[in-house]
């Protein structure tokens, strides 16, 4: 029998279990053409093998065999070779050449760095649940191993994977795990897989382990992300506070400079004002001590003239008669108020003039107008 | 003649190939000769991997995979200490150990047989330890214990199916749909009570700062007026002074010149009505041209 006769397979010899059973193709045409040329029902030549015929086709054979040893492993690959089944040793990249069904080549790839994702919601310490996403990324380091010593080392690694890294969120909390303490977790997810699989003897050694940012459950995102919203609010609590304090901190000092120098115009007015009026007294004064009596009743009757001549009057001459009189008092006033006399004023510069310094209008002599002290409104 | 010989050639070739076994790396073979196991000195002849020569149509050949196996079921339902239900995925790696006493365990290398054998020990000793054990203990505190006891007790058991289990581990622990949404709920009161412990602590600094600013600008204002009032009762003092110093030549006349001023400034406006007798000095000559 064949061994790369169809529908053989259990029985193959090579316990190919894979199904790349593939005899080389050109031997199945070399028999054919053999047949054909020497063993052929055409053939009419005595039939059956001459001696030399049988040398030809047993040199065509062992030149076909030979050449279908050649093969050639690429530069990423290792090739794990087998003599019957056993590991005779490690095959370097190039062109090589192995007794064909004698020996067994399987290339596998040692530089393709290889990645494994895993990913899941996973529970945490502080029994919450987050969504977590990492791929594990590694190289084969002993094509031996890694073919042989589990059955799929590949699944052997994602396996590993999984129970790591749910291992390792179940021991941190949620706030590391979504913030801060990721690179904590990539560290601990590395050494437990290294750990876990170290036992499995996988001959694969892991390069690189990516954490991808971890996300709370989509059940509880918008809390989530209202927490985090809620932190730019603090901080822009604050920032609106710190731009109140910006804005009326300076209105402040502006305002106590106001002050300051409202007090201070206030003082030098006050002071100058009480200068001004003392200067006229002091004026008037010698005046007045060169003739009292003329310049106080010139004065008294001035003032009085003015008091009078803004007033409506009746003249009462009571002592000639003790009879009382009715005075319609409401109609005088209001009479008074029709005829409003207009109010006469002199003014006269010259200032060693006593009528200048009488009737002069605005300011009486003690000083104290009756006005706001507000400096805006100014005098004129 | 020719023909018999190619005949011949090939039934020889054939039992030649067929008393050839091979065994492939990651495989050990047990060959039983009329359903007999093959011992040396009583123990099993186990072949190892390369190129080996049995009697061809009599031996039968028995290829066991000795390579680490991996026995991934179905997520199972556990019950923790505090009577709450677990999913957990677990898996186990075995590889066999004992081939002669594997052969004989499962029925002539039956490993469907055989990791069902496993599974359950194994599911066992998981209830057991799940079941001393509280939800966070298994989830944060002491899986890797809880691994290593499943661990030993599976290996203890395995050894009469001549199986070395290498590892037990829990891969995913999931809660029941019910428990989830209890805990989602915690989750978003947690992040809520975050969430508004920040504002509110926002608004508090907020506020420290403002009361601040107001306090300071309270403060300066109020100092400022302080500093104003005594500058003003300066000016005023000045002035008092400066009135006083003067008025005193002649208080008299100053009274005289400020009570005429007084008047006038009393009666200014229109609406006064003066009742009077004309024997003050201002109607002096009223009466008489010589004021008598």
């Amino acid at each position: 029998m064949a061994w790369n006769e169809p529908g053989n397979k259990g029985q193959d010899p090579w316990g190919n279990k894979n199904g790349n059973d593939k005899g080389p193709p050109d031997l199945d045409e070399v028999f054919k053409n053999i047949s054909k040329r020497f063993g052929g029902k055409g053939n009419g030549s005595g039939g059956g093998f001459s001696a030399l015929g049988f040398v030809i086709v047993l040199g065509i054979a062992v030149v076909v065999w030979g050449l279908s040893g050649f093969y050639t492993v690429k530069e990423a690959e290792k090739g794990v070779a087998l003599r019957f089944g056993q590991y005779i040793g490690q095959v370097e990249p190039g062109l090589q050449w192995k007794a064909t069904f004698i020996d067994e080549v399987y290339p596998v790839n040692v530089s393709n760095v290889r990645s494994i994702p895993a990913s899941g919601s996973m529970l945490t310490a502080d029994e919450n649940v987050v969504l977590v996403e990492l791929d594990v990324q590694y190289i084969v380091v002993d094509p031996y191993r890694y073919m042989f010593s589990a059955v799929d080392a590949n699944s052997s690694l994602r396996e590993a994977t999984d129970s790591a890294l749910r291992y390792v969120v179940g021991h941190n909390k949620m706030d590391d795990i979504l913030t801060t303490g990721r690179d904590q977790i990539r560290r601990d997810t590395w050494d437990e897989v290294n750990r876990i699989i170290e036992p499995y003897n996988l001959g694969i050694e892991i390069r690189d382990v990516n954490f991808l940012p971890a996300r709370p459950p989509e059940e509880v995102k918008d809390a989530f992300d209202d927490a985090i919203s809620a932190q730019e609010d603090e901080q822009r609590f604050i920032r609106e506070a710190e731009a109140y304090s910006r804005e009326i901190e300076p209105k402040a000092r502006g305002t106590v400079q106001r002050m300051e120098q409202q007090a201070n115009a206030y003082k030098q007015r006050e002071i100058l004002e009480a200068r001004g009026k003392v200067v006229r007294f002091e004026q008037l004064l010698p005046e007045y001590k060169a003739a009292p009596e003329v310049t106080r009743n010139r004065l008294y009757i001035d003032a009085m003239s003015k008091v009078y001549s803004g007033a409506n009057k009746v003249l009462v001459d009571a002592k000639s008669n003790g009879n009382m009189m009715y005075l319609p008092l409401d109609k005088l006033m209001e009479q008074g108020k029709s005829s409003k006399q207009p109010k006469t004023v002199v003014n006269d510069t010259s200032t060693d003039s006593v009528n200048s310094v009488v009737n002069s209008v605005g300011i009486p002599l003690d000083g104290r107008p009756s006005r706001s002290d507000n400096i805006r409104q100014g005098r004129n | 003649m020719g023909r018999l010989s190619v005949i011949i050639a090939a039934i020889l070739i054939a039992i030649g190939l067929s008393s050839l076994l091979v065994v492939n790396e990651g495989e050990r073979a047990i060959v039983s000769r009329f359903g007999k196991i093959l011992k040396d000195d009583g123990v099993t002849r186990i072949y190892k991997p390369g190129l080996h020569i049995k009697l061809p149509l009599v031996d039968k050949i028995k290829l066991l995979d000795s390579r680490i196996q991996t026995m991934d079921g179905a997520a199972d339902r556990f019950v923790t200490s505090e009577k709450k239900d677990l999913m957990v995925d677990s898996y186990v790696k075995w590889r066999i150990k004992d081939h002669e006493k594997y052969y004989l365990a499962t029925n002539g290398g039956n490993k469907v047989q055989a990791e069902s054998l496993l599974q359950r020990k194994i599911n066992n000793d998981l209830r057991t330890e799940f079941g001393r054990r509280t939800i966070r203990d298994i989830v944060s505190g002491s899986r890797d214990e809880l691994q290593q006891d499943a661990l030993r007790n599976a290996s203890d058991s395995a050894k009469d199916l001549g199986i070395e289990v290498v590892d037990v581990r829990v891969k995913q622990i999931n809660l029941p749909a019910n428990v989830s949404s209890s805990i989602y709920q915690r989750m978003r009161a947690e992040r809520t009570a975050v969430a508004k412990e920040h504002r509110a602590q926002g608004r508090e600094q907020s506020e420290i700062i403002r009361a601040k600013t107001d306090a300071s600008v309270t403060i300066q204002i109020a100092e400022a007026e302080r500093k104003a009032l005594a500058v003003r009762g300066e000016g005023d003092a000045i002035a008092a002074k400066i009135y006083a110093d003067a008025y005193n030549k002649d208080p008299e006349f100053y009274s005289f010149l400020r009570s005429l001023e007084a008047y006038k400034a009393s009666f200014e406006g229109g609406s006064n009505v003066m009742v009077l007798e004309p024997d003050s000095d201002f109607f002096k000559y009223m009466k008489h041209a010589n004021g008598k």
